[in-house]
């Protein structure tokens, strides 16, 4: 037991998630998308679009993920594993050739999908989503019977005991794709509903936490938003790499960085990042679970090609992105208003307020930037952060404010940069630059004295300063095979010490 | 220019031989590269050695009289010690080491002493800078050997040794920046793993970290047995980096001393950069009757003239004194035209060019800060009954 501990504070248990998809050939279908103001989509691209960016998200925060398809046959095109970032664009090659056809076996999937995440005598441990239209019409492995006390009819295995067995930690969240009411049928509610309710009985004789759920949609937005609730952000195009600097462009970004530190006044707009600093870390990356955060990521854009997939991605706001990046701002414009009512309305507000900066519509863009930075207090701590980062680098540009720019972005690219890797180092570092953040108080403290409280002042941050310090030492030691991004984030903030003198 | 002696000898083993032990107080100099330590040591021997003249600024009511002197009773004013990793795959870590020995003697030109010392390192000669194939794989230790006496002490004067570890300032400033290095005791030794405290140090060719790991153990144990710290601290540097390596090594040589209760003493090297230094300097070298009253704890502290004005007010009382404790220095003056301000017999400014002309280098509170260290250290040994 206590190797089990040990080796638990070493290596932290991952998430382990199986996405089961629904491949039959009503999944052509087309949904509905009457907020949206575009053309239908076809079930199947909006579930496609969903899928790219949980892999996205898989690859980032480094947790286990598997896909299984099904239609009369079930598969699995993603064994349960790490996604690595550089094997990205195959497997979603792969899913891209991914066409519907024939019946749906969804028991059959849900027992495969369970298979993926059992772990021994410990049972089925982790999560499972289904997306499907149809109802269960060609499984030949299992059942789910109506009375759960019948016997087995045909020799078929009962599901709710195989995918709960005893010791077992499983949540199962079912998307269900049209009411009925279009050309094809739709979702069988009263059989979802009925596994929901066999499998939260299982869970309660058995002592477990019920975690099971079926949401209906039958819009192309609301399945897109059921499985997706974005805030996305690209670079711009000036923007350097942090670890490609010169180290003593490294140090004169610190020291950059470090005025908008020392002079609050000036650089206002550093206290909204510590007041979210100070809310809560954001350092807990998000995955596709039934909290309705919002996901928050970050592209690159160098002066290439756009990134690859934007639209099959992030559905109507990888629109707008893209059509950002190709520098069609009225269509952009035009893109965003139409996503009211489905984005996060901090995501349509950040984009409203970039896309009318580029116009050089300033007025707009600053209207646009304070109400998203209105919403954004309103988000869980969780979230909050790396979204006022997000709002707070577009406003540092529309002052031309670099310090603040500079601060922000390192900070917010060694976050992004280490979504997927262990979080006590994420941690640790976000907690250094909190650190570093606070340290502008009893800086302040020794501009502001008077002559007689001077001192008192200065020996309070140089004690303040030498704490971070001994933390940075220890950091360095703790972490010296981490990398560049760990190693560069360390001298920056060492540099900053310095600076505030 | 004092004569120099060379002798070289080998040692076949990696550990250096303990010092040969010397009834003398030992100050220890640290400071970032190119922060002065080698211009410190040298001139401050030719001064011991040669009477060179110093100017103070401000002006000293007692006619600069210090209780320094020379030590008549050794012929070495300075002695260099130079380390270097003959072969740095092998295993047992061989280090051949070679000494120069600079004798008091006087020399013919006066104005070599300024031209040889302390003009730009290409332009110096073999006797000034050290034959290095690189910087990486050697050091220097240097002794000046001198003596104090305390004013008004009936006990005559006593032998002292200024040390330093030359062509180390990466290893000084590190070793005082990262205390999570520190040794507390002259058997200690820092291990390849703490040095990775050290930015990139994993980075580094494996010569290389050898080297420093071997400097950083002469170094703490060197400074373990120091009774007091001369930190140099070099103003206008140019780097941020340079200027981010200096802040860290002033705060860790605080909290080094406070940590063992060690004389600090602070001095401001190259001074002359300073535009109202230099200033003053000029006038006190152009008008006898000038009698400078620069202030410069508010140089420091109000205008900057440091860089750490801070750092330096949280320090205040908490060992050292900033109106005692720190000064500003300039041990070679230029004009700030590449061309050395020398003083002429008379005392006054000598032409620099034309025909040749006597002339010393102008050096101003050099042994201020020796002084005021040799008055601490007696300070604290009569308070502890030492």
């Amino acid at each position: 037991m206590q190797n089990e501990a040990e080796d638990a504070s070493v290596s932290p248990i991952r998430e382990r998630n199986v996405l089961l998809l629904d491949l039959s050939k009503s999944m052509l279908a087309p949904l509905p998308d009457p907020q949206g103001g575009g053309p239908d989509r076809q079930k199947i691209e909006v579930a496609r679009t969903a899928v790219f960016r949980i892999l996205q998200d898989a690859a980032a925060d480094g947790t286990l993920f598997g896909m299984v398809t099904f239609t009369e046959t079930v598969r699995v095109p993603v064994p349960l594993g790490e996604i690595h970032r550089e094997n990205l664009p195959y497997i979603e090659n792969l899913i891209s050739l991914l066409v519907p056809s024939g019946r749906s076996a969804i028991w059959d999937a849900l027992g495969v999908g369970a298979d993926l995440l059992r772990m021994g005598t410990n049972g089925v441990q982790g999560n499972l989503v289904l997306v499907t239209d149809g109802w269960d019409n060609a499984s030949t492995r299992f059942e789910v019977r109506t009375d759960p006390k019948t016997k087995a009819s045909g020799g078929q295995v009962d599901l709710i005991p195989y995918v709960l067995p005893t010791h077992s930690r499983v949540t199962l969240r079912i998307i269900g794709i049209g009411s009925g009411d279009e050309r094809d049928k739709g979702v069988d509610t009263v059989r979802m509903n009925q596994l929901v309710g066999q499998l939260t009985q299982r869970a309660q004789e058995l002592g477990l936490p019920p975690a099971f759920s079926f949401q209906l949609v039958t819009t192309g937005t609301q399945l897109f938003a059921q499985m997706v609730n974005a805030f996305l952000d690209v670079g711009y195009e000036d923007d350097r790499p942090i670890e490609e600097l010169h180290p003593e462009e490294l140090a004169r970004h610190a020291a950059n960085a470090a005025r908008a530190l020392k002079e609050p006044q000036q650089h206002a707009t550093v206290s909204r990042i510590k007041s979210a600093q100070a809310a809560g870390r954001a350092t807990t990356p998000a995955t596709y679970s039934e909290l309705a955060e919002i996901e928050v990521d970050f592209l690159a854009s160098g002066p290439g090609a756009p990134p690859a997939y934007l639209k099959e991605r992030y559905g109507p706001l990888g629109e707008v992105v893209e059509a950002y990046l190709a520098g069609q701002l009225d269509r952009a414009l035009e893109l965003i208003h139409r996503t009211q009512g489905f984005l996060p309305a901090v995501t349509r507000l950040y984009w409203e307020a970039r896309i009318q900066y580029a116009r050089r519509a300033v007025v707009e863009a600053a209207r646009a930037l304070l109400q998203a930075w209105t919403e954004a207090e309103k988000l869980p701590a969780a979230t909050q952060a790396p979204i006022l980062r997000r709002l707070a680098v577009l406003q540092a540009r529309m002052q031309n404010d670099k310090e603040t720019e500079t601060l922000v972005r390192v900070i917010d690219e060694t976050e992004h940069h280490l979504l997927n890797r262990d979080p006590k180092t994420r941690d640790r570092l976000m907690d250094l630059f909190a650190k570093l953040m606070e340290l502008r108080g009893t800086y302040q403290l020794t501009r502001l004295a008077g002559e007689g409280d001077l001192q008192d002042a200065a020996i309070k941050h140089e004690a303040a300063v030498e704490e971070v310090f001994g933390l940075l030492q220890d950091a360095r030691l703790d972490l010296a095979s981490e990398g560049a991004t760990v190693e560069g984030a360390l001298d920056f903030i060492e540099i900053c010490l310095a600076e505030m003198r | 220019m004092p004569e120099v002696k060379v002798t070289t000898r080998r040692k076949t083993t990696g550990k250096r031989e303990p010092k040969p032990s010397v009834d003398a107080t030992r100050i220890a100099v640290v400071g970032i590269p190119a922060s002065g330590k080698t211009t410190y040591f040298r001139f401050l021997s030719g001064h011991f050695g040669l009477n060179l003249p110093i100017l103070y600024i401000p002006s000293r009511a007692d006619n600069g009289s210090l209780p320094l002197y020379g030590d008549l009773e050794n012929d070495v004013a300075l002695e260099e010690t130079t380390y270097e990793t003959t072969d740095p795959t092998d295993p047992e870590g061989s280090l051949e080491t070679t000494t120069r020995y600079y004798v008091n003697r006087p020399m013919e030109d006066r104005r070599k002493l300024w031209v040889e010392l302390s003009a730009g390192r290409n332009e110096q000669g073999i006797l000034t800078k050290y034959p290095l194939p690189t910087k990486f794989n050697q050091f220097v230790e240097m002794k000046m050997r001198f003596r104090y006496a305390a004013p008004g002490g009936e006990a005559g004067s006593r032998p002292m040794e200024l040390s330093t570890v030359d062509e180390a300032g990466g290893i000084i400033a590190d070793y005082f920046t990262y205390d999570r290095m520190w040794l507390d005791s002259v058997d200690g030794e820092v291990t390849e793993r703490i040095c990775r405290v050290i930015p990139h140090f994993d980075s580094w060719r494996p010569d290389r970290r050898d080297l420093w790991k071997r400097g950083l153990t002469l170094l703490g144990r060197f400074v373990c047995e120091a009774d007091a710290i001369i930190l140099l601290l070099s103003p206008g540097l140019s780097s941020l980096r340079d200027q981010a390596q200096q802040v860290n090594l002033a705060r860790g040589v605080f909290r080094y001393t406070h940590s063992r209760n060690l004389p600090l003493v602070i001095a401001v090297s190259k001074a002359d950069k300073l535009k109202e230094f230099y200033s003053e300097v000029e006038q006190s070298v152009r008008e006898r009757t000038f009698r400078s009253t620069f202030d410069s704890v508010d140089f420091l502290l109000r205008r900057d003239g440091a860089g750490m004005g801070t750092i330096l007010v949280a320090q205040e009382g908490r060992g050292i004194s900033t109106k005692e404790d720190v000064f500003l220095i300039s041990s070679a003056v230029s004009t700030g035209e590449g061309h050395p301000l020398f003083i002429g017999e008379s005392g006054d400014e000598a032409p620099s060019s034309g025909v040749e002309t006597m002339g010393v280098p102008v050096m101003v509170n050099t042994t201020l800060p020796l002084a005021r260290a040799c008055e601490r250290i007696l300070e604290r040994r009569a308070t502890k009954g030492v």
